[in-house]
């Protein structure tokens, strides 16, 4: 049991940060909040696909001694590549696209919330519904 | 160049999109006639591939020319071709009805309305052509942030009505990339046909039923199913026209058909009926849709308003035929045809509702009064389209009614029967207020002529397309004609045959 | 609100930490994500596209259409924010709204 939770200690890490990121985008009033806590529910998603990339005591998924074969044109490698020496590269690329769609998504939100600033002059929820209430 | 017709068909809005803003350039006018014509090409490749697929069957194309599952594919089966087909359409009528409103309501923002609107429909044939789950999770993100955008500069109270989408759905995209992160993590593959077949010997795995609750839950906000539908009534009011008329067609059958891959092509049938009785839930949740989507239409003062609740309840009615799917022989019959049918009516409804705004600025249905004389032809498709929706035979919304009947008998569940019923009923109650007050009452000292003030032909035009095209498909899909693509799509399925 | 939100916290901790009794321990060579795909990769990335970098060959070659898609949502969300806070010229008169 103790060895479990030990073992395990990154899934955790990202349960704990996707359940505040997911609280402040329920329940905070004002809209600057709600963003942030999107924010943090995505970064909380990208943790847990970058730590299953991880392997003990393995290096960067650069490959070693390979420069200089492939300007020679040359079709196979001398030497093998042991792919369990070296980081699982597949996670990274897929978050590398996640980060960019999380900042488009930023952008985005955070475009509408100008909208709705020049409007209504306030960025608290019960403020705008207020105001809509009054129109 | 014919077979790379499966990637033209992201391609080509893509590509419109990016020379979109040079057009704008040169002259501002010069965008809504290059959206149309890209729209056709759009509508020409995505025809030819239904007829492809129809003679050869799935297409399979390696993009890169990398085979999966260490490349990306495109897979177009009878499922994807035709529901590329409705999108293609529906947005090719959309962006050919956009011209006068946009000129209305946005003046100073023609080009890049259209670009944004293009990278719209590139996201939308995305998502259906992709035969990967993270690559499906990239242009759902695609089309979400155009949708954020396109709903955001509408009306009155579209920038909040857009936040609250924002919120809604980036949650919704995210608990669906954690349910991929979750097949990642145990299967190591991101295909959908290496997950099928990774899938089964993993269905006792406490990742893969937690992955599968999550990408339900996620696609369950993106479709607007009933506890998660709260967004959905104020994105589609207070959009412009154009818009709310492609994302109650085309947006909202894009996720649906997400869904349907999900739940039948990644996770197959065997996971569904050993898991959990997730179709009873299903079921029950689309009735409390049904019955609780008509009674707040009725409810409501705001035409768009009333159609965006009428739209929730047929979201019931398409998830109670995916709920049905697998204990009757018909299959997904009900949900293809429904996702047709729904997209002709409610399109059509859409046009004329925001017709309405931008001719006479009603919004209101009391102030409708008289209107069946001044706009005869808008008052004349939105009655065809209103009586295919209460369900009047031939017409399609009668089909799709039919086969849900039929398809709850044959389960046995005569209660499903009972809430479509009752939900027809409450159906009839809120379109009649409309036809009564268009048409039949008059105005206090209204003289005997009345001027005929009819809306402009490129925003008539599709509104009567569509409004004909709900009987005329209901005469196709009684003829029995589509047959093949639906027996094609239950086959690849394992549907339509009795556990 | 709040207890309807305390609510829905406690759940979804609850389907994250059922969802994770089953994963394979944090850092294991052997698991399912690094050896089903991941090795092919490794091993021929040089062979095929003669960069000693795995995640630019995965990102640009092998998976380029979703980076296709990527640069696509970055052009999508330059597009959205234009239409978003353009503001009206000040010669088309007054916006009503």
């Amino acid at each position: 049991m103790f060895d479990f939770i030990v073992d395990h200690y990154n899934y955790w890490t990202y349960i704990g940060l996707m359940i505040i990121g997911f609280y402040a985008m329920m329940t905070k009033r004002n809209l600057i909040k709600k963003i942030i806590g999107m924010n943090i529910f995505q970064s909380a998603i990208i943790f847990f696909f970058i730590s299953s990339s991880v392997k003990k005591g393995v290096t960067v998924p650069i490959l070693e001694h390979a420069h200089g074969h492939a300007a020679h044109g040359l079709e196979h490698v001398t030497h093998a590549v042991d792919a369990m020496q070296y980081a699982n590269p597949l996670p990274h690329v897929l978050m590398l696209t996640a980060i960019v769609v999380m900042v488009a998504t930023l952008g985005v939100a955070l475009a509408v919330a100008i909208m709705i600033y020049r409007k209504y002059h306030t960025l608290e929820e019960d403020e705008i519904i207020m105001a809509i209430k009054r129109d | 160049m014919i077979e790379q017709i499966p990637i033209l068909i992201v391609v080509i809005p893509l590509l419109s999109s990016f020379l979109c803003p040079l057009i704008g350039l040169w002259r501002k006018e010069g965008c809504y006639f290059w959206a149309v014509f890209s729209l056709s090409l759009h509508c020409l490749a995505s025809v030819n591939t239904l007829v492809t697929v129809i003679e050869s069957g799935t297409i399979n194309y390696y993009v890169g020319n990398w085979s999966p599952p260490w490349g990306i594919e495109v897979v177009v089966d009878h499922l994807s071709a035709y529901t590329v087909v409705i999108v293609s359409f529906m947005s090719l009528f959309a962006a050919i009805y956009a011209k006068r409103t946009v000129e209305q309501e946005l003046p100073g923002k023609i080009v890049h309305f259209y670009t944004v609107f293009l990278l719209l429909v590139t996201g939308l044939s995305g998502i259906v052509v992709t035969g990967d789950v993270f690559n499906l999770y990239v242009f759902l993100e695609i089309s979400a942030l155009a949708c954020y955008a396109l709903i955001a500069v509408g009306e009155d109270r579209a920038p909040v009505a857009s936040f609250r989408y924002v919120v809604m759905g980036t949650i919704g995209a995210c608990f669906y990339l954690l349910g991929v992160g979750y097949l990642y993590i145990v299967t190591g593959s991101l295909n959908m046909g290496d997950l099928s077949t990774l899938l089964p010997e993993l269905y006792a795995n406490r990742v893969v039923q937690t992955a599968f609750v999550f990408m339900l839950i996620g696609s369950g906000i993106k479709i607007a199913l009933f506890p998660l539908h709260t967004w959905q009534p104020d994105a589609y009011t207070y959009a412009p026209s154009a818009v709310s008329v492609i994302i109650s067609t085309a947006m909202a059958k894009t996720s649906i058909y997400a869904l349907i891959r999900i739940i039948f092509s990644v996770f197959t049938l065997d996971f569904i009926i050993g898991f959990a009785p997730i179709f009873d839930i299903i079921c029950w949740i689309s009735a409390i849709a049904m019955i609780f989507g008509s009674i707040y239409a009725i409810t409501q003062s705001n035409l768009k308003r009333m159609l965006a609740y009428s739209s929730i309840a047929n979201v019931g009615y398409i998830m109670l035929g995916v709920g049905l799917s697998t204990s009757t022989t018909l299959g997904l019959t009900p949900v293809l045809m429904h996702i047709l049918n729904h997209a002709v009516m409610k399109g059509c409804m859409f046009m004329v509702a925001c017709a309405f705004i931008y001719k006479a600025g009603l919004r209101d249905i009391k102030d409708f009064v008289g209107l069946g004389r001044k706009m005869p032809y808008a008052s004349f498709a939105f009655i065809l389209a209103a009586l295919a929706m209460i369900g009047m035979p031939p017409s399609v919304g009668f089909i799709t009614k039919w086969y849900l009947i039929l398809a709850a008998l044959d389960a046995g569940k005569y209660i499903f029967v009972g809430v479509i019923f009752f939900s027809t009923l409450l159906m009839i109650v809120y379109f009649w207020r409309v036809i009564e007050i268009m048409y039949i009452r008059v105005e206090e000292g209204e003289g005997s002529e009345i001027r005929v003030d009819e809306m402009p032909m490129s925003m008539l035009t599709p509104a009567l397309i569509l409004a004909v095209l709900c009987f005329v498909i209901g005469i196709v899909w009684l003829s029995g004609a589509p047959s093949p693509i639906l027996d094609a799509v239950n086959s690849g399925f394992g549907l339509g045959v009795l556990p | 609100m709040k207890t309807l939100s305390i609510i829905i916290q406690v759940l979804l901790g609850a389907a994250l930490i059922y969802g994770t009794l089953d994963m394979p321990k944090w850092g294991d060579p052997h698991s399912p994500a690094a050896s089903h795909v991941s090795p092919y990769y490794l091993q021929h990335s040089i062979e095929h596209t003669a960069t000693p970098n795995v995640v630019t060959s995965v990102l640009a070659d092998y998976r380029g259409y979703d980076t296709l898609g990527e640069t696509t949502v970055i052009f999508t969300a330059g597009m959205a924010c234009i239409l978003l806070l353009k503001r009206r010229d000040k010669s088309q008169g007054k916006r009503h709204v």
